[in-house]
């Protein structure tokens, strides 16, 4: 096991991972304000996936990292509306016990993981043609 | 894990022969993050200031730099708004054989030498080279209002 990086400094990596453009194309992450030193909320989208009633939606959410971050995971929060079971239809909230990553969060986990599972799990079978709320929709 | 014997010198070293107007702290659960504060140099704009920082020295440190950010608010061409800092002895001019202590002082000297040509802050730094007594005068406004004790 190599050094424990800190919070900050593990979320600095990821800002500039995700400013870089490096992330998986599918799904982006910001800082919400560029000048908030304790970097707790951030903003993610995900395009969704094709061949699902998502195709050609962008899905917008949010994202806080507490103090804790990444010993323990984020909470993560839809604004775009969206019809899936691991989401809180009244608060668009992403119910930790039904999102694998999150319900068995690894601190090598980052914000992206979560945005490349919620899109996969957008896809499986299940859930890609279940009925959606008008596109633009939020919470 | 054992922490390496290089960074068990150079904190030993730290606590034994403090650097004057410069502290850092390993933390007790994570002994290669340390809670830092440098002292604004004097004849500067940001004298009287005590500025907090945070230090992270990676898993191949020495070979690679430390890593290195204020978490107190400061108004610096070459400090972006996240606290980040522009210094070539953190990027591709550190070498193995430079220390905390001497990164520390070279962020110290920083603070008493801004470098708007070398920006990290562009509006900063513009501002630093189109009005630099205003831009003075708003560096050391934050300092009062940010980094007091």
């Amino acid at each position: 096991m190599g050094a424990k990086v800190p919070r900050n400094f593990r979320l600095l990596e990821e800002l500039e991972k995700g400013e870089k453009g490096l992330g998986a194309e599918a799904c982006s992450y910001g800082l919400d304000d560029g000048s908030d030193l304790l970097m707790t909320n951030w903003n993610g989208t995900i395009l969704g996936p094709p061949h699902s009633v998502h195709e050609n939606r962008i899905y917008s959410l949010k994202i806080h990292c507490g103090d804790n971050y990444p010993d323990q995971p984020p909470t993560v929060t839809f604004v775009s509306k969206v019809n899936v079971p691991c989401v809180d239809q009244k608060t668009g909230e992403v119910d930790p016990t039904k999102l694998p990553c999150l319900q068995q969060w690894k601190r090598e986990f980052t914000m992206e993981t979560i945005l490349i599972e919620l899109r996969r799990y957008m896809a499986l079978p299940q859930n890609k043609k279940l009925p959606q709320p008008p596109e633009g929709s939020t919470y | 894990m054992a922490l390496p014997k290089r960074i068990i010198k150079e904190t030993e070293r730290l606590m034994a022969e403090p650097v004057p107007g410069i502290t850092a702290v390993p933390h007790e659960e994570n002994l290669r993050y340390f809670d830092v504060t440098v002292d604004g140099p004097s004849q500067s704009p940001y004298e009287g200031g005590t500025f907090k920082l945070e230090l992270f020295l990676p898993d191949d440190y020495p070979m690679t730099p430390p890593k290195v950010r204020f978490l107190t608010k400061i108004y610096h061409p070459n400090i972006d708004r996240l606290g980040r800092i522009c210094l070539d002895v953190l990027k591709s001019n550190w070498s193995p054989a430079l220390q905390i202590r001497t990164i520390l002082l070279s962020i110290q000297a920083l603070l008493g030498a801004p470098n708007p040509d070398d920006p990290l802050a562009n509006d900063v730094a513009q501002r630093w080279k189109e009005d630099q007594n205003a831009a003075i005068q708003t560096a050391r406004e934050w300092t009062a209002q940010y980094a007091k004790v």
